[in-house]
């Protein structure tokens, strides 16, 4: 028997959320330990900034700005282990169980647990999306922020959100502009807007960066195509063709990169895996799981940043402080004078950011009938291959909800365990059978939720 | 194919990897799906059981269409693995490797 390590601290994600937790407990003089995928700290947005291999005139200020953060969390002590899976958690006596593979196999126990573990971005069907030339705009992003690398050929934008013209701005001042950029997102946005200029106000500063944005590529000639209704990727081996419908017609482009970006959605093994409680939350279009005022969704448990809902990473830096703050009160035992103004601080500059970016919301709504007017053909679960026709026809022989329809059609049991597929499935079940999201849920989750090898398995380390 | 740009920073080393057999430098900041985007490109990266080709769709270690064999290891997420001096590395393109 392999006896567990203990730790009174454990963090999962070493993006903003997770390093302000960390750095905050450290001032105070505890010591978390902090479990990480990747290989150096910094998260989604702040990926290899303690490193970077692109300039500041390339990546634009939002990257920079991690600076500081990345600083301060490596000079704190912190038990930070990089390159680290946590693939199962469950919980045990007050506090929770963790399976952790850093090279080899380990067992932790925490007495408490913040998960920082993040976003992913949206799976997002469309015919031809799982050829090869089609990539993520955050994907390529991190080609960018890894190794500087930019794609070969002038690649085609399309989807919906920041980070598509981020990266399209991005690729503008490194020299390799993009082709075209198509954006997908709701025609009836602008009028939404219309209807909420309290918001826009709120939100003025995300509106002039996306008007600056948009007016540099425009300048530097390049195609920014709004009210874009339809995508498709055709090729054989790879993509050798881009298809979209624009103001009622389909067109054809020669391209071999398809760079497309669908918003970012809460990372949800870890959580989904504890069975968290779950809601659909309509403005973000994602299920988020409940938390308190605090961030709390057990007594010893919270979840700070974007895996708790899509707040953005200054969002999620006070979230992990804020984390911070109830784990010292929990340590404790009873309220802290000295941090209540520091939690009231934090929470108001909390509220205020989260009224902000619900314009964003507004602006990059995607449309809620999209999955439906997708050909048959198109594939919904990429691992087993599974179509939007097969799944429609397990829901017409009576599968009632995403678990049943897993078993009908494979649908969500291959490696990636339903994160590409997951929302879709919802989607298409909720249509089909006119019933919410909420009423539909979600697969159960069951661990490994990371992969994991035998070999790792079988060489547990000595405690 | 994606290449290093012009203006990157001066400081990565460059490690020495094996793709396929073949001796190959990279920076060695990247993971190994970066690194096989960087020499071969998308085309060629993965054959999936159903017989259709894929690559790499998020690098984050969410889609799973990464999966390549790493110094004798099949099906490793290569998005998530860094290299390593003496890699060795192959593209999984016959098919089934589950
Ligand atoms: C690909 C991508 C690119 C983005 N780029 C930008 C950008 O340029 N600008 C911007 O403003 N926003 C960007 N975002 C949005 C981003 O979600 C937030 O800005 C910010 O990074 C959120 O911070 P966070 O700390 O909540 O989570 P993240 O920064 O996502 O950090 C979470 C960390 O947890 C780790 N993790 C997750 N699960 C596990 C596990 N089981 N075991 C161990 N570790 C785990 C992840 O590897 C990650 O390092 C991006 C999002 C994505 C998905
Ligand atoms: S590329 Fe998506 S998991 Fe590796």
């Amino acid at each position: 028997m392999i006896e567990s390590r203990h730790a009174d601290i454990a963090i999962i994600g070493a993006g903003p959320a997770g390093m302000a937790a960390a750095v905050r407990l450290a001032e105070a003089g505890v010591h978390p330990v902090l479990f990480d995928l990747n290989a150096t700290p910094g998260g989604q947005i702040y990926r290899q900034l303690g490193n970077p291999q692109v300039g500041a005139g390339v990546m634009g200020e939002e990257y920079q700005h991690g600076r500081s953060l990345v600083e301060a969390f490596a000079r704190a002590d912190i038990d930070y282990r990089p390159l680290s899976r946590v693939w199962w958690i469950g919980r045990k006596g007050t506090g929770y169980d963790l399976g952790v593979v850093q090279h080899r196999a380990q067992s932790w126990h925490a007495e408490r647990l913040i998960l920082a573990s993040g976003a992913m971005e949206r799976g997002w069907p469309f015919p031809g999306w799982q050829l090869p030339g089609v990539m993520t705009a955050g994907a390529a992003q991190i080609l960018l922020k890894q190794g500087a690398l930019l794609p070969g050929v002038s690649p085609v934008l399309a989807g919906s959100g920041p980070l598509l013209y981020l990266l399209a701005w991005q690729y503008l001042q490194a020299g390799q502009p993009p082709a075209l950029v198509l954006d997908l997102a709701s025609a009836s946005r602008y009028r939404a807007l219309l209807r909420q200029p309290r918001r826009a106000w709120h939100g003025r500063n995300y509106l002039l960066k996306g008007v600056r944005m948009i007016a540099a590529l425009r300048r530097a000639g390049v195609p920014v195509l709004l009210g874009v209704d339809g995508i498709q990727a055709e090729g054989r081996e790879a993509v050798e063709r881009v298809r979209y419908r624009h103001r009622g017609h389909w067109k054809t482009l020669p391209a071999a990169l398809l760079l497309t970006h669908f918003g970012v959605v809460p990372e949800p093994q870890l959580a989904r895996s504890l069975a968290i409680p779950h809601r659909w939350e309509t403005g973000q279009q994602a299920f988020l799981p409940e938390r308190s005022e605090v961030l709390a969704v057990e007594e010893r448990l919270w979840v700070a940043g974007d895996g708790g809902g899509i707040g953005g990473a200054i969002n999620a830096e006070r979230e992990g402080r804020l984390a911070a703050l109830e784990v010292l009160q929990s340590l404790a035992g009873k309220a802290q004078d000295g941090l209540a103004r520091e939690r009231a601080a934090l929470q108001r500059a909390r509220r205020r950011d989260l009224e902000a970016r619900r314009l964003l919301e507004t602006l990059f709504r995607l449309p809620g009938d999209w999955l439906e007017v997708q050909p048959e053909d198109t594939l919904v679960c990429r691992c087993e291959s599974v179509s939007r026709g097969e799944v429609e026809r397990a829901i017409t022989q009576g599968a009632a909800g995403p678990n049943q329809l897993k078993a009908f059609t494979r649908c969500g049991m291959g490696p990636c365990q339903g994160r590409q597929c997951g929302e879709s499935v919802a989607r298409l079940l909720a249509h089909r059978t006119a019933q919410s999201m909420d009423a539909i849920g979600y697969y159960h989750i069951r661990p490994p939720v990371h992969s994991v090898t035998l070999g790792e398995l079988a060489a547990q380390q000595e405690t | 194919m994606f290449r290093r740009s012009p203006h990157a920073c001066q400081t990565a080393s460059q490690v020495q990897i094996r793709v396929d057999g073949i001796a190959v430098s990279v920076p060695d900041t990247l993971s190994v799906a970066a690194a096989v985007l960087q020499v071969h490109g998308w085309q060629g990266y993965r054959r999936h059981h159903d017989g259709s080709p894929r690559a790499p769709l998020c690098l984050m270690g969410s889609c799973h269409d990464c999966l390549i064999t790493v110094d004798g290891q099949p099906n490793r997420q290569g998005c998530l693995v860094p290299v390593a001096e003496g890699m060795q590395v192959e593209r999984q393109g016959g098919g089934r490797h589950d």
